[in-house]
């Protein structure tokens, strides 16, 4: 398969008459982290949710210029949205669980994609709670709500829940802001492991966990890419000035 | 002398904040006694009144057996007063059957209408049916009744004698559950609408995300996130429906006897009976009526506390 799983070129968006992006070009390779940094308000969350076109969403949102998944832009009118989002996989902020069983949880993307057969759903399940290291410790309560699970096992669902669409790329927005820190530290690990076999891009704010988790950072300031490279030169050597000013905590 | 000194106030109260938090406090306590001991003045006057046909002997007539009146299946046909002839039986479970079909009617068109005016009419759409259903809450009862008798009874008739069947006048039980289902739509779609709205967009969103369609994330995960709110407007539609008294009175037909199952039977409930010659009559036959109010507050009650109880166990499916 290709190696590049998103290619953006100059991408601009605006919220009504604000330029929230400013001609964004970027690459981002399959079987890698890759993290988004940046002072509040610079668009971070902005740019991921044009990934999976969660703009859509947001009345007066505009966009020019391409987002290419696997070679195709999905901003082209004839771009199946559905199709998209089961490819290109999100998990929130804040967890956001569904009022439903852990189990249904989990199983609400296949069904919505039209599985019925209750072995395949099991399995499903089954499979994706263990890939979000989250199965040995709900095995005996599936069936119970997942409102009941702590935050940390809440945001591990979601995670859990991405999985169970295999998609290809999982998009992460401050994954792990409201946790505390060992759920924190689980949630990492666990974007470790999921890297072999997904596209993970995370936006946050800790620098340490960019250099912890990610391969590469991008470093968003007031709506423009500044600078994108390999997370051990952003971090040691970064070309950019404002790139160098951030990561010593100067400003932002 | 010690004591003397002491200011009690300030021993009581560690700041003047603290203070006025009292005086607040015990000032809503005041007003909330004062409101509730209203509803306990209602209750003991209707009590007081209803009791009488039971246990004084109704001016020679004979005190009302209480048995044979909570199961009656007969409601004075005939004109004589005798104390034997007032039953309420079939009438409590016509009030019942009515507010059920009426709920059955009124709830999926007033909920889907809801989900409509929360989530996918244009804004101004949205906004003009709003209005237009905060209207039609706010039409009296009357007004309702009159468009049953005028419509609603031509349309049963009609309708009626297609199956060849000669109904009377339109009155029946079909004609009293669709002016109840016209009259509490508004209300179980302006509070359904409410809870729709209250669901949390990032749940929303995270059903989105999984590639769910807008018309699966409606309803697989909104109406689901909404389901309690739902059925509190359920309890209250119910609640308006068992009390309905002017509209049904118009298009019920009151029959003396039943209970009335049949569509295009006549049919009676609890509060058209109570409000049917309320004015025109004395003695037993005034003071009965009062009978009725008390089964009527305690049918609601009974309902209201089933259906908190039923809400409270489809709150907890896949939630416990
Ligand atoms: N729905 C919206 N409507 C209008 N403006 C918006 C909307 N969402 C974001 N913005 C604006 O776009 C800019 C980028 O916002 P965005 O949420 O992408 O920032 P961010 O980098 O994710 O910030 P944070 O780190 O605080 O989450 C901000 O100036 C914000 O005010
Ligand atoms: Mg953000």
């Amino acid at each position: 398969m290709e190696n590049t799983v998103f290619t953006i070129n100059n991408l601009n968006l605006y919220y009504d008459q604000f330029q929230a992006l400013y001609g964004i070009d970027m690459k981002i390779k399959r079987n890698e982290v890759t993290a988004l940094i940046g002072p509040s308000g610079c668009g971070k969350s902005t740019f991921l949710r044009c990934l999976n076109r969660m703009n859509d969403l947001i009345e007066g949102c505009n966009i020019t210029g391409e987002v290419k998944f696997n070679e195709k832009d999905v901003y082209m009118n004839s771009y199946d949205v559905i199709n998209l989002r089961t490819k290109v996989g999100m998990v929130f902020q804040k967890p956001n669980p569904f009022p439903m069983s852990i189990y249904d949880n989990i199983a609400y993307g296949p069904r919505c994609q039209g599985i019925k057969d209750k072995k395949v759903l099991d399995d499903i399940v089954k499979k994706s709670l263990t890939k979000a290291a989250l199965y040995d410790e709900v095995q005996d309560r599936i069936k119970g709500s997942a409102m009941s699970l702590s935050g940390g096992q809440q945001q591990r669902l979601c995670i859990a829940r991405a999985i169970a669409m295999e998609p290809e790329v999982i998009l992460m927005d401050e994954p792990t802001s409201a946790l505390d820190p060992i759920a924190t530290l689980k949630i990492e690990e666990l974007i470790n492991d999921l890297k072999k076999n997904y596209t993970i891009i995370i936006v946050t704010h800790s620098m340490q966990q960019a250099a912890r988790i990610s391969d590469k950072t991008a470093f968003f300031l007031m709506g423009v890419l500044i600078e994108n490279d390999s997370t051990n030169k952003i971090f040691t050597q970064p070309k950019n000035k404002k790139t160098e000013d951030y990561i010593t905590g100067r400003f932002g | 002398m010690e004591l003397l000194k002491k200011n009690p106030f300030r021993d009581k109260f560690n700041s003047k904040k603290e203070a006025i938090d009292y005086f607040v406090r015990t000032f809503f306590m005041i007003s909330a006694i004062i409101s509730s001991s209203f509803i306990i003045i209602i209750v003991v006057f209707i009590a007081k009144e209803g009791i009488k046909p039971f246990i004084t002997d109704n001016n020679g007539i004979g005190s009302v057996n209480l048995f044979s009146f909570i199961t009656g299946k007969v409601w004075l046909e005939g004109t004589a007063f005798l104390s034997n002839l007032y039953g309420v039986g079939f009438i409590i479970i016509n009030t019942l059957y009515i507010s059920f079909f009426a709920l059955l009617i009124s709830m999926p068109i007033g909920v889907l209408t809801a989900l409509f005016i929360a989530k996918i009419a244009p804004k101004k759409i949205a906004e003009f049916l709003r209005t237009v259903v905060e209207l039609l809450a706010a039409i009296p009862s009357i007004v309702y009744g009159l468009f049953g008798s005028g419509i609603i009874l031509v349309f049963v008739y009609n309708f009626a004698k297609i199956f060849g069947i000669q109904s009377k006048g339109g009155n029946s039980v079909l004609a009293t559950v669709l002016v109840l289902a016209l009259m509490i739509l508004p209300t179980i779609t302006a509070l359904s609408e409410v809870a729709i709205r209250s669901v949390r967009s990032e749940i929303e969103h995270g059903s989105l995300a999984l590639g769910a369609t807008k018309t699966q994330t409606n309803f697989k995960i909104v109406l689901l996130s909404a389901k309690s709110g739902i059925f509190t407007a359920a309890i209250l539609g119910v609640g308006r429906a068992l009390g309905e008294a002017t509209a049904v009175s118009l298009v019920a037909g009151n029959a003396r006897s039943g209970p009335s199952f049949g569509f295009f039977e006549t049919t009676s409930t609890l509060t058209s009976t109570m409000l049917q010659g309320l004015k025109e009559t004395v003695g037993i036959d005034y003071d009965i009526r009062f009978s009725v109010g008390l089964v009527l507050m305690v049918v609601i009650l009974l309902t209201n506390l089933m259906l908190n109880f039923a809400k409270k166990r489809v709150g907890n499916i896949n939630v416990k």
